[in-house]
């Protein structure tokens, strides 16, 4: 007798079973007859086809460029804040300025970024490849608030606004609502028309498959992705424009509709724009079923706005099991040598040595300035500075060596942190970070859990998802973290007799705590490179499936991973605390996580130097405006700052460290192997950019001679298609 | 002498397309068994399924007597098969060397018969003739001693049957001899091998056995001398007029 129960069978009855709990938990008590249930639906399916436009534009972008854009909403946000220029402002009539911005704006930032960016990230790793569209995220969001700026309140009118609407049985459907599910509908079939049936939709999804493919169609490969993101724009723009006046001109929330549309994009399982669209239809049902029915109390305030990431999080429960893909390796266009421990040593010497010299006012050149003269206040600073130095450095592992790219950790040393207020830092107990540690272990491993058995897009997706619940519900709930509570959270703990706290009298010694701290975790993540942990983490990461091949455990390599990385997030965790004193519930929100990440990868986030790299980065602008007085060019540059990192990584991919990092050693006399190893990687680099530009120049139009088609082939190295007279054996007939 | 692997009707569907059907092969141990066939024969897919990267629509996969159709592709390395890619998975941003001490430590997981990885790595470097380049990131090394690097990776989970796709692809002439010479001194100490390969004479140069596989199906089976006298496999191979046969 067989009785197999499937695990998504089980996974279904506890989702159900935890769903029915919250629902039960805060019903809010109206009452279930034709009046709310037709205003659940109106405003559900209003909402949800909003959602489902801007999904069904992430997912076309996805699926024709392999690019997963982090920045989608950011550009609907932006267009539709350009949109509220054109019309409030300067009051043009709402079709010219509907026009203009969908038809004029939204295309040419879509083909400028094709351009410029994303056609260079097609066969760039995931991290490089996620890194920039993050940036491009921030880049938005910062130019969008710089030119709108959130001082000033302002509202997007309705379309159709002064009319009355349509009475459907007790509730009226505004003319806006309908205008929503109408649009939707007409891009829902305008996508599908476009992709199935006419020839520049079905070069786009030929391109997916493959580049060759694609190539027969007849369309230039620049036109089709140029089409693709412009097409993505126009759809976030769209979105941007009908939700504005729903949720407020506010750049936050219009920006954080990505976690929706990463949603809904996650049941469409990346690829099915129909699915797309009826995920973006859960998602608006979900939110309004909670706006209708549900009362959350004061203990879950902001559950409401987790709900798309808690669908993101189910979703992935019931996605299949990705296959280990063979063919796919990405050859890496650099080499580096492993530090030897006294070269480690010497580093982790250096960064002591620096810090300490400043903190001891040892650096003459500065000094005068506040930030020279190192005031209480820029002490505590440089210590808040070394904090996020400690969270970069725990992703070192994680991201740069395994290849799970994962933005949950600056959530993970919040929730580190507010445990810590819990488990000793209010008696200053210094094994209370111990205990810290050993939770946030099996936290970062559950975050990753879902995600184990799907392509790393998805950990993404669900690290994304875990940051936005862990800031909305975990840490804002009233056991976490008491917002009535006043006053300092965590007292001076004595680690080895220095004591540590966010006393201005401790401050420097705090401050040279945090940074042997991290020299040692700096030295120990050297070693642990050098071990064969690491290698098998790089061996996974490079091909999991050579990986598998040789008996490696996926499964378990990555859990070991992700506890360590854990594990160091929450005594980052730990130390923000300290260093803050007082936590506030909205100290870690997702955008204040990201840019960490971002700052990471453009230093190289293979390189446990970059997390230093990172902090000196972050230290600059404040060092700089601090010396400088307050230029506003300054200010500029710290606003595109994101998208300049975001441009430098897709040229640019291993990171700055290591770019900086060969030149210097190539200087060294002794360093010869430096030398020759740039020589041969630029050589290599070059080999590959001449077929790329051969690509270009074949135009890859028709007719397609076979004559075109080898040379494609030669040029593409597909070795698949060599010619079959090879089975002759040599010097035989032919 | 009994097969070591064998599999049993395999049948493998991509959508409409059947890459294999019901296809049996067997490999035995101390020789070299070859599977040949044109492109998009379904080679690569039966590899595949072999290993347990491809889940087969049906049929079963057989090793050391047990059936493995259901096991993990770490569990089937642990047992005893190891292959390499006909197109490249090494791992790139390692040196050739660590290459293959990630393999020789991952034994140690499952071998108990304690021997030290680095002197394993040494040895295999040695014999596969990579010792020069140990040092040098793979990413960087030429295709051709890339194919070497997975040769070595694969060797050093002292695997009992083990898997070569196109091994000779970006070799030239002289690697390609060198190849062919290290796999018979490899069979002579024991080993399996499963080769697929489109050098005929180096297919005919050194399997014992060959299975021919066409559209994916096995049409013939037998050693080099009847393979090459199936007037179905000269067929297969590019119209009937160019006789396989070995140099
Ligand atoms: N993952 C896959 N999805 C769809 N078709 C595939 C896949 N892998 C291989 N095929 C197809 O299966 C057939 C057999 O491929 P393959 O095993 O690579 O042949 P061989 O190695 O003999 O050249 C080919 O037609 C190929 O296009
Ligand atoms: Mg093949």
């Amino acid at each position: 007798m067989r009785l197999k129960v499937s695990p998504r069978l089980i996974s279904a009855i506890v989702v159900g079973l935890v769903v029915l709990f919250f629902v039960t938990q805060n019903w809010g008590g109206a009452s279930v007859n034709a009046k709310t249930i037709s205003s659940f639906l109106v405003v559900g399916i209003a909402l949800g086809g909003i959602y489902a436009i801007t999904a069904g534009g992430l997912v076309v972008t996805y699926a024709t460029t392999g690019i997963f854009n982090f920045s989608h909403a950011a550009i609907g946000c932006f267009l539709a804040f350009c949109y509220w220029q054109l019309t409030v402002k300067q009051g043009l009539p709402t079709l010219v300025a509907l026009v203009i911005t969908l038809l004029v704006i939204a295309p040419a930032i879509g083909f400028l970024l094709d351009k410029v960016i994303m056609r260079r990230l097609r066969d760039a790793a995931l991290v490089v490849q996620l890194m920039v569209t993050v940036g491009l995220m921030l880049t938005f969001m910062g130019i969008t608030l710089t030119i709108w700026s959130p001082k000033t309140g302002r509202t997007l009118p309705q379309f159709f606004q002064d009319t009355k609407g349509v009475q459907l049985g007790d509730v009226t459907a505004t003319w806006h609502r309908i205008i929503t599910v109408v649009i939707a509908l007409l891009v829902a079939l305008g996508l599908r028309f476009l992709l199935y049936r006419t020839r520049l939709g079905i070069s786009m999804r030929a391109v997916v498959d493959s580049r060759s493919l694609a190539g027969l169609t007849g369309a230039k490969p620049s036109i089709i992705s140029g089409a693709s993101w412009a097409l993505g724009c126009m759809t976030a723009g769209l979105a941007g424009i009908l939700i504005a006046p729903e949720t407020g001109l506010v750049v936050e929330n219009l920006t954080l509709i990505i976690v929706v549309a990463s949603a809904a994009a996650a049941i469409a399982q990346l690829k099915s724009i129909p699915m797309a669209f009826i995920g973006g239809l859960i998602i608006g049902l979900s939110k309004s079923f909670s706006a209708v029915y549900l009362e959350w109390g004061t203990d879950w305030t902001y559950a409401d706005e987790a709900i798309p990431a808690a669908i993101l999080f189910i979703a992935l429960l019931f996605l299949p099991m990705a296959r280990l893909e063979t063919g796919k390796i990405r050859i890496t266009k650099r080499t580096e040598r492993l530090t030897r421990p006294w070269e480690a040593a010497l580093g982790a010497g250096v960064m002591i040595a620096l810090v300490g010299a400043w903190a001891n006012g040892w650096i003459p050149w500065i000094s005068g300035t506040t930030f020279g003269e190192r005031s209480t206040v820029w002490l505590g600073r440089g210590a808040g500075f070394m904090v996020i130095g400690l969270i970069m450095i725990s992703l070192i592992p994680l991201i740069g060596w395994a290849g799970q790219v994962s933005f949950a950790n600056f959530a993970i040393a919040g929730i580190g942190a507010v445990l810590f207020s819990h488990f000793g830092g209010q008696n200053g107990d210094a094994l209370g970070i111990v205990y810290v540690m050993l939770v946030c272990a099996p936290l970062g491993l559950a975050i990753a859990l879902p995600a184990l058995r799907l392509k790393g897009l998805y950990l993404a997706l669900a690290t994304m998802a875990f940051a936005e619940i862990a800031d909305k519900v975990i840490i804002r709930h009233p056991n976490m973290l008491d917002p009535s509570a006043t006053g300092v959270l965590f007292k001076p703990v004595d680690i080895f007799g220095i004591t540590i706290s966010s006393d201005p009298s401790d401050r420097k010694a705090f401050l040279m705590f945090l940074v042997v701290t991290f020299s040692l975790l700096f030295f120990m993540l050297e070693m642990l490179r050098r071990s064969r942990w690491a290698r098998r983490w790089i061996a996974m990461s490079d091909s999991p499936a050579a990986s598998a091949t040789i008996g490696v455990n996926l499964t378990t390599t990555k859990m070991m991973v992700f506890m360590l990385s854990g594990a160091m997030a929450g005594f980052a965790g730990c130390m923000f605390g300290l260093q803050r004193g007082a936590l506030s519930v909205d100290s870690f929100p997702l955008f204040a996580g990201l840019p960490l990440v971002l700052l990471l990868a453009v230093q190289g986030v293979r390189y446990p130097v970059a997390a230093f790299m990172g902090v000196i980065g972050l230290a600059s602008f404040p060092a700089l405006y601090e010396v400088l007085g307050k230029p506003s060019w300054l200010t500029a540059i710290e606003l595109i700052g994101p998208g300049i990192a975001a441009i430098a990584m897709a040229y640019r991919p291993e990171g700055a460290v290591f770019y900086s990092g060969r030149d210097l050693a190539g200087l060294l006399p002794w360093r010869k192997d430096a030398r020759l190893e740039k020589e041969l990687m630029v050589a290599k680099e070059r080999e590959q950019n001449i077929g790329k530009d051969e690509i270009n120049d074949m135009g890859l139009t028709r007719p397609f001679t076979q004559d075109k088609v080898a040379q494609l082939d030669r040029v593409l190295d597909i070795t698949d298609l060599v010619d079959e007279t090879k089975m002759v054996p040599t010097g035989g007939a032919s | 002498m009994s097969a070591i692997l064998s599999t049993q009707d395999i049948v493998v569907r991509f959508g409409v397309l059947q890459a294999v059907s019901q296809a049996s092969i067997e490999v035995v141990e101390g020789r070299v068994t070859g599977l040949i066939g044109p492109n998009g024969a379904g080679k690569t897919t039966l590899f595949n399924v072999i290993t347990g990267l491809q889940e087969p629509t049906a049929g079963k996969v057989f090793f050391d007597g047990k059936d493995i159709t259901n096991k993990n592709p770490f569990k089937r390395a642990r047992m005893g098969i190891a292959r390499t890619f006909q197109k490249l998975e090494v791992f790139g941003s390692l040196s050739a060397r660590e290459n293959i001490l990630v393999a020789a430590e991952q034994r140690k997981t499952w071998d108990r018969s304690g021997f030290d990885p680095n002197q394993v790595c040494d040895e295999i470097l040695e014999k596969v003739g990579l010792s020069d380049v140990s040092e040098f990131m793979v990413g960087t090394l030429p295709t051709g001693t890339a194919r070497l690097v997975e040769l070595a990776r694969a060797l050093a989970s002292n695997p009992k049957v083990l898997l070569l796709d196109e091994p000779s692809s970006g070799l030239n002439e002289e690697e390609t001899e060198e190849m062919a010479s290290l796999l018979r001194k490899l069979v002579e100490e024991g080993l399996g091998v499963l080769l697929v390969e489109h050098d005929m004479s180096f297919v005919m140069g050194t399997c014992q056995f060959i299975h021919v596989l066409d559209f994916g199906t096995i049409i013939a089976t037998g050693t080099p001398a009847e393979v090459q006298a199936n007037a179905q496999v000269q067929a297969a191979y590019l119209g009937t007029e160019t006789v396989v046969e070995a140099s």
